[in-house]
């Protein structure tokens, strides 16, 4: 065993205790604008891949094979580094010098980007899993498309993709931890710079570890608190 | 052979066995029916321990089997058991699947267990089924299949839970014949069905369960002619329609 | 755009290439038997073996893989009274977190298994291995090995994060021939094609396993 002084006061004391909790609320706020990105750009490309249309289904599908198939911190570089070199010199230094935050904003964007792949695969999924009769049914009765999706596919599709949506947040909160090697001081990297300038690692990544398990599991209990309230008798859940 | 003495069963709250009293005699056919969440698979679970029960005691062959020190897994060797959805490993060969557990448990040679299984085959009237996979079998096949993979332990009971139900209606006689067959062959055995038939053809008991206990038994004839309790003959008008 | 600067540089790209590959390979088998133990352990009825495998799983899904790397940078050093390595800690790090992805996919995967196949061994006489092990596991693995080849994919995609501790693997010798040549479109779509053709393949193979299953 090294011999460890263990110094907790470095979770508190000023002004370390400060960038902790700036640390947490820069964790939930990029991770949330960057879902809310994802939902949105989500539901188009899964929308873009049932459609019948040749076109669409290629341009959702190219989109969810190349953003799947390289790693998120290689995209965040790719957006942080590269595309500002492409400007003249005046211009990219500018950027980086006068843009306010600008890697709060390529770590929300770029996350946003990554985790809609995901998510348009499960909406594609969700959408594949309800069953051809239910459009028929819809369609039967003189609906609409925009109707039958409206009234009849969407609610019923709502039902399916909360367990797997949870998991994708979940799994986008966790990768926004990555966000720190472009400099950005969420949660991993408050708790990093703590321990840069004072060689206590083992508390601040203790008080980082801490920090994502409890609002994982926060957010746990409260889906599945929302998944009893809109449970449908009888019907089951997909990944259960 | 067995004696099932008091015995309760509950799933959390919801009490499946109450106070469930029953003896099976050496050879003897008995046939239990009740309607679907009477408890009569889950006492046919308990009897080789596949399912704990929390009161009574159930005495196989001499020995019980809430008992700890009583190995569950001996005692299974000696209790065949059939069931609804035949549950064959999709993975092996008819024969494969018979052969399994006399060799992983009773430590046959292949070659003793695959001629063993062959005659089992014939027995069951599927000896040209031995190689193909359960996939490519008819239900009844299967069950026929499954059947010959009890026996294969050479079980002194043999035990069916609804063995024909998930059969479609031309092939539950090929398996009721091999029931029949082994019925009059000797083979000790508890029959969950709803085949009044084979009740009537074969069956020293019949038990009729509702919610859990047993309401009403008879022998052959007189539980058909005149049922006691009304829950028994309304089943019964529904069943022999 | 200058795209001589990746020749230039290939051969310190590729060192890095294989590293990342040796990580992926290490982090995948000890990941996986780790996470076959801990996939039973899940579906254990012992107490003491189910608590401790759940909590196992559940502590390193909830937390991200950058700071699993931290801890395993700073924990074994004070554990073991002196620095492992970048290599070794990092290895540590990915088989620790990875496993407890892969026991989802083994519980999962046995959990696809009706129990009426596990009652027909136990009704034939077999006991808990045998029945896991003639039965359950042949019929499990088939269907498992989809997810497993999905997982690889990741794998091989997290092994990027290990640059966090300064381990030259592939991403952060871009890095580091970036910082020299200052050519960062160039180098980080090279190495987005990259990952990207190696993980296609794994991606393409997984969707046929995952087909041809449901075709049967």
């Amino acid at each position: 065993m090294l011999s460890y002084d263990f110094d907790w006061s470095v979770l508190w004391k000023h002004p370390y205790g400060r960038w902790m909790l700036e640390g947490i609320w820069t964790t939930i706020t990029l991770s949330s604008l960057a879902f809310l990105i994802a939902v949105t750009l989500g539901l188009m490309v899964g929308v873009f891949r049932v459609l019948p249309n040749r076109i669409t289904r290629l341009i959702g599908g190219s989109y969810v094979e190349l953003i799947r198939n390289t790693p998120y911190l290689v995209q965040l570089f790719f957006w942080y580094f590269g595309l500002p070199s492409l400007l003249p010199q005046a211009s990219e230094k500018w950027i980086y010098d006068h843009v306010p935050s600008l890697p709060y904003w390529t770590g929300v964007v770029c996350l946003g980007v990554y985790t809609a792949s995901r998510v348009g695969e499960q909406i594609r999924a969700g959408m594949i899993s309800i069953p051809t009769d239910q459009y028929q049914a819809a369609f039967s009765t003189g609906l609409t498309t925009y109707q039958t999706y409206r009234y009849v596919i969407i609610p019923y599709a709502i039902r399916i993709i909360i367990p797997p949506f949870t998991t994708e947040f979940l799994t986008c909160f966790k990768n926004s931890a990555l966000t720190m090697t472009i400099g950005v001081l969420e949660t991993t990297g408050a708790s990093y710079l703590i321990d840069s300038y004072t060689w206590h690692g083992l508390e601040t990544t203790t008080a980082a570890s801490v920090v994502y398990i409890v609002i994982t599991l926060c957010v746990v209990l409260l889906m599945a608190w929302v998944e009893r309230r809109i449970h449908i008798p009888g019907m089951i859940a997909r990944g259960r | 052979m067995i004696q099932i003495k008091n015995v309760s069963k509950w799933y959390g709250d919801f009490q499946v066995l109450r106070d469930v009293n029953e003896e099976v005699k050496q050879g003897q056919t008995v046939v239990v029916c009740g309607p679907s969440g009477s408890g009569k698979s889950t006492l046919l679970r308990c009897i080789n321990g596949l399912e704990p029960f929390q009161h009574g005691e159930i005495i196989v062959d001499g020995v019980s089997v809430s008992d700890p020190a009583t190995n569950l897994y001996r005692l299974r060797t000696e209790i065949g058991m059939v069931f609804q959805r035949f549950e064959l490993y999709p993975h092996m060969t008819a024969l494969q699947n018979i052969t399994l557990a006399p060799m992983k448990v009773r430590k046959k040679s292949r070659r003793e267990a695959a001629d063993h299984a062959m005659k089992l085959l014939e027995r069951v009237g599927i000896p040209e089924k031995a190689h193909e996979h359960p996939a490519n079998l008819s239900g009844g096949q299967q069950q026929r299949v499954a059947i010959a993979r009890s026996l294969a332990m050479e079980p002194k009971i043999m035990m069916f839970d609804e063995p024909t139900s998930a059969l479609d209606p031309e092939m539950i006689k090929e398996v009721l014949d091999v029931m029949v067959d082994l019925s009059t062959g000797g083979m000790t055995m508890i029959v969950v069905t709803h085949e009044m038939g084979f009740a009537r053809e074969v069956a020293e008991e019949i038990i009729f369960m509702d919610e859990g206990s047993i309401i009403e038994r008879g022998t052959d004839i007189s539980f058909f002619q005149n049922p006691k309790s009304p829950r028994t003959k309304d089943f019964l008008d529904k069943i022999l329609m | 755009m200058d795209l001589a600067v990746i020749p230039r540089n290939l051969h310190f790209l590729l060192g890095g290439l294989v590293l990342t590959l040796e990580l992926a390979a290490i982090s995948l088998l000890g990941g996986f038997l780790l996470g076959i133990l801990m996939g039973l352990g899940r579906l254990s009825s012992r107490k003491w073996i189910y608590y401790p495998a759940t909590l196992y799983i559940n502590f390193f899904r909830s937390l991200p893989l950058i700071l699993v790397i931290f801890w395993f940078y700073f924990m074994v050093p004070f554990i073991i009274g002196r620095p492992l390595g970048d290599f070794l800690s990092a290895i540590i790090a990915f088989i620790a977190f990875e496993a407890a992805y892969f026991a989802e996919i083994v519980r999962a995967g046995i959990q696809s298994i009706p129990q009426g196949q596990v009652m027909a061994g136990y009704s034939t006489g077999l006991g808990y291995y045998e029945t896991m092990r003639n039965i359950v596991l042949p019929q499990a693995l088939k269907n498992m090995v989809p997810p497993i080849v999905t997982q690889c994919v990741i794998i091989f995609q997290d092994t990027s994060l290990a640059y966090v501790i300064g381990l030259k693997e592939f991403l952060r010798r871009i890095y580091l021939v970036d910082s020299r040549e200052l050519r960062s479109v160039e180098l980080y779509l090279f190495a987005g094609f990259v990952y990207l053709v190696f993980c296609s393949i794994g991606t393409i193979t997984s969707r046929r396993l995952e087909k041809r299953q449901i075709g049967r």
